[in-house]
């Protein structure tokens, strides 16, 4: 008998650990979710097979004039050499049939990395687009951690309509509250 | 003058130093004539700034060009409503002024609390005057705006002297919006100094209770919605000023505007969870302290010159002082917060994760995120150069991927939030509280793919619009519907009644309500047409379904500029609209060229226009053309949330009820202890 129960213990355990397992697995898979869905929502989009144009361009570059600080397509200078020459300079390339990727990376060969609206996400750089990220799922993940240890606090001593509450009951309160003027 | 001043701000010091220093031994000592003093020097150092400022404002008003500070800012052909905003337009100034209001708001708590917090009191005037100290010796000693003009004589000796005429006021701050801008934002950044000493003052005391937490949500609420004001109308601005045809470019300084309001958006909110629950008593105290860091780093930021933006006009080498400031303000909290953690413990469990407290988690979750990519995002090119000395710009590309995304979720619990209640909410009631505005988003949203809106963000905006404005209706509805049954009131007594009755709460959802519109206009920009045209008299430009005219050009001149006019007549749809006079004006003091755009604006659309130069082969003027949807909303927004936190801030009858009983209670215990009601 003995040997049974303990059979029966150990197969309860072996159930415990494998729905423990599952739970972690899910658990697992849940934040590997959000972390795929978080880098694919972060990841800068590529524009390379995109058809591009002018204005595509002038919105992913920023003003060299440095007076703006604007993407080329908002700087307003009168008579900006850098605006003009940076447009004239994308028309040429579009017309020579390039690539968006292949017309930034020409406008980076010309002025710099600078010269992008936003970093791309490379080397150092991809700390921008991570950091931000992960800043996101952490604090996801700490605001799990305190609901459930809030939820693990001792509840507060029941008082004498403990157990006689029901939703009716609750919503009735509510309605009273709300014609006090009062927060639920 | 100049000396009048100076000597004003010494004495001011040396009061602020005296209320530092008594605030702290009256706390120490429990002694209530140093506190009585202490309080006293801080009205002192009030009336000495405010000496200050006059004298400043006199020197600019009567065109004292012996005064540094006025050649270098003003000029003779200055208009008198532009000379008032000198004081504020450059570094000096500026700094004179946020010291100015730092002493009125020390003014207004001192005042304020003669009665009550009578504990805290002493460490709230000792930290205040603190703040005090460091900005009057940065105005004293290193951007004194009362420094007098010398040249230097043949022999080496300096000799006074007096400019004929000043540089002039920075054109791009020469706009009617820029006159309250600054002092909007002003109150905003220095208000938040006030929360951040009752947090430190409870945390030294140790009075953790409920009082401090009550006072600082108020004081959080009015640099909140100034500081909410200012970013909306220099927003504004920049729209109507710089010309590109948009009111957020994620410039650093709007950014560092940006960050201490978020900060306060997710305080005023989790400091409910405190009053209510006694939960989240750490993370409140962390939130004043970064309210107050924020909006010491956006004064940093703006003025250091480390970042580069259009806004940063008054740049100069203080950046070393704030940052000892910062690190000195930082280390002082966070030591005060660790040595008192165990006084901050929570009081109570969370009864249910489908909550009141459990969405305003979510939504500090949500507004921290926030803070953290726009602060990321800002100081990432500092952060690169220093690592790699790589020089990097991190712009408006990477702002709208993190912050378009968060601020639907934000947009989305500003909707479900009134809709949870406190402590649990049963699926019933979810399902009650949320069907009806569900379905008129729904209903929106079908409306929206009908008239062909795909597009995903512009349409989940529009979406999620409707949901809130669906959730915060049925929430005055349901309550003035209640009152209406109780107590026999018409409809809009009831609503009348409801909303002073709580004052609180529904001034929260008209801050909510405001929010939508706000959105409603940023979801404009999606739907943008621009158009640019070379053009000389009778020249025709069409745009979407306006037609554009030039019926003229003409040039001219008056004391303060000369400018070069398009006057363009506006048809749309067979209607005329209107003449439309762009300008580009060239100030004669400073020799810098402006834009003065032409705003057609509706609550459908603004047709703006610009004279953005003139064509070099032509010889024709370049008009530039925006048609930007719904941009009008973004301001009457803005409207709508000052009007609410206004709303908000108005003691209800509930509160007033308590507060007399509160006082009452205070007033007896003292009784009682054998001190004289008002005394510590």
């Amino acid at each position: 008998m003995w040997g049974r129960m303990a059979g029966r213990a150990r197969s309860k355990r072996t159930c415990a650990t494998l729905s423990a397992r599952k739970t972690m697995q899910s658990r697992t898979s849940f934040l590997f979710l959000i972390v795929a869905l978080g880098c694919g929502w972060i990841a800068p989009a590529s524009a390379a097979d995109n058809q591009p144009t002018v204005d595509s361009i002038s919105k992913a570059l920023i003003c060299q004039c440095g007076g703006c600080n604007f993407p080329v397509g908002t700087c307003n200078h009168e008579q900006c050499f850098s605006r003009d020459q940076m447009k004239a300079m994308a028309a040429k390339e579009i017309a020579a049939g390039k690539s968006q990727a292949t017309i930034m990376q020409d406008f980076v060969l010309q002025y710099g990395v600078k010269v992008l609206a936003a970093p791309p996400a490379r080397g150092f750089n991809i700390m921008v687009w991570t950091l931000p990220a992960l800043a996101v799922v952490t604090g996801l993940v700490l605001v799990v951690i305190l609901v459930r240890r809030w939820r693990e606090l001792p509840a507060e001593k029941p008082g004498p309509w403990a157990g006689r509450t029901d939703a009716k009951w609750l919503e009735a309160v509510d309605e009273e509250m709300e014609r006090l003027g009062l927060d639920r | 003058m100049n000396q009048f001043g100076s000597v004003g701000l010494i004495a001011a010091l040396a009061f602020a130093v005296y209320g530092a220093v008594a605030g702290a031994l009256g706390g120490k000592f429990r002694s209530v004539k140093i506190t009585r003093s202490a309080e006293r020097a801080a009205l002192a150092f009030g009336v000495m700034i405010t000496l200050a400022v006059l004298a400043l404002e006199y020197l600019i008003l009567s065109d004292d060009f012996h005064n540094g500070y006025v050649a270098a800012h003003s000029n003779r052909a200055l208009p008198l409503y532009y000379k008032v905003p000198v004081l504020w337009s450059g570094q000096e100034g500026s700094l004179l002024f946020w010291t100015w209001l730092l002493a009125l708001y020390g003014a207004g708590v001192v005042w304020m609390n003669r009665r009550t917090n009578r504990q805290l009191m002493p460490y709230v005037v000792s930290i205040l005057m603190g703040t005090g100290v460091f900005f009057s010796w940065l105005v004293l000693r290193v951007a004194n705006p009362f420094t007098e003009l010398a040249l230097e004589g043949p022999n080496g000796a300096l000799a006074a002297f007096t400019a004929p005429d000043g540089n002039g006021l920075n054109p791009s701050l020469q706009y009617p919006s820029m006159v309250i801008h600054p002092p909007m934002l002003y109150l905003g950044y220095v208000g938040m100094v006030v929360p951040f000493a009752f947090a430190m003052a409870a945390l030294l005391t140790k009075q953790l209770g409920d009082n401090w937490i009550r006072t600082t949500r108020r004081w959080t609420m009015v640099p909140w919605m100034f500081l909410g004001a200012g970013i909306v109308l220099g927003g504004n601005w920049a729209y109507e000023v710089l010309g590109w045809g948009g009111y957020w470019a994620w410039d650093p300084v709007e950014n560092a505007s940006l960050l201490p309001w978020l900060a306060g958006t997710a305080f005023l909110h989790s400091v409910m969870i405190q009053e209510k629950r006694g939960m989240l008593k750490v993370w409140n105290i962390v939130l004043v302290i970064s309210l107050f860091f924020l909006s010491i780093f956006g004064t940093f930021l703006t003025r250091s010159g480390i970042v580069s933006s259009i806004h940063a006009f008054a740049q100069s080498d203080i950046g070393p002082y704030f940052a000892v400031f910062l690190g000195i303000i930082l280390t002082f909290s966070l030591t005060l917060l660790f040595l008192r953690l165990e006084y901050l413990k929570s009081e109570n469990r969370l009864d249910s994760v489908v909550s009141r407290e459990s969405g305003f988690l979510f939504n500090n979750w949500v507004l921290l995120a926030a803070v953290f990519a726009v602060l990321w995002g800002t100081i990432f090119p500092i952060v690169s150069k220093a690592v790699e000395n790589s020089t990097v710009t991190v712009g408006p590309p990477f702002f709208n991927r993190f912050m378009i995304p968060i601020g639907l979720i934000l947009l989305f619990l500003t909707g479900a939030g009134p809709l949870l209640a406190w402590r649990k909410t049963s699926f019933r009631s979810i399902r009650r509280s949320f069907t009806a505005p569900l379905i008129l988003a729904g209903t929106t949203g079908l409306i929206l793919l009908v008239k062909g809106v795909r597009d995903l963000y512009p349409w989940m905006t529009i979406f999620l619009c409707a949901f809130v404005a669906g959730s915060i209706g049925q929430e005055f509805y349901k309550g003035a519907r209640t009152r209406q049954r109780a107590f026999g009131e018409n409809f809009l007594q009831a609503m009348y009644n409801l909303t002073l009755r709580n004052t609180r709460r529904y001034g929260g959802y008209v801050i909510h309500i405001g929010v939508v519109l706000l959105f409603v206009g940023f979801v404009g920009q999606a739907f943008r047409t621009e158009a640019r045209a070379t053009m000389e008299e009778g020249d025709l430009l069409r745009v979407k379904d306006y037609v554009l005219r030039c019926t003229s050009l003409s040039a001219g001149e008056n004391a303060n500029y000369e400018y070069v006019r398009a006057a363009l007549a506006v048809v749309k749809g067979g209607y005329a609209l209107g003449t439309l006079e762009p300008e580009r004006r060239l100030f004669k003091a400073s020799q810098e060229m402006l834009s003065h755009v032409a705003l057609h604006s509706t609550l459908a659309e603004d047709l703006y226009v610009v004279l953005a130069g003139q064509d070099q082969q032509t010889n024709k003027a370049i008009i530039q053309v925006f048609i930007n949807p719904l941009v009008a909303w973004v301001w009457i927004g803005g409207a709508v949330l000052f009007l609410g936190t206004l709303l908000a801030l108005v003691p209800s009858r509930v509160e007033r009820e308590l507060a007399h009983l509160r006082q009452q209670q205070e007033e007896a215990a003292e009784v009682i202890d054998g001190r004289s009601p008002g005394e510590n």
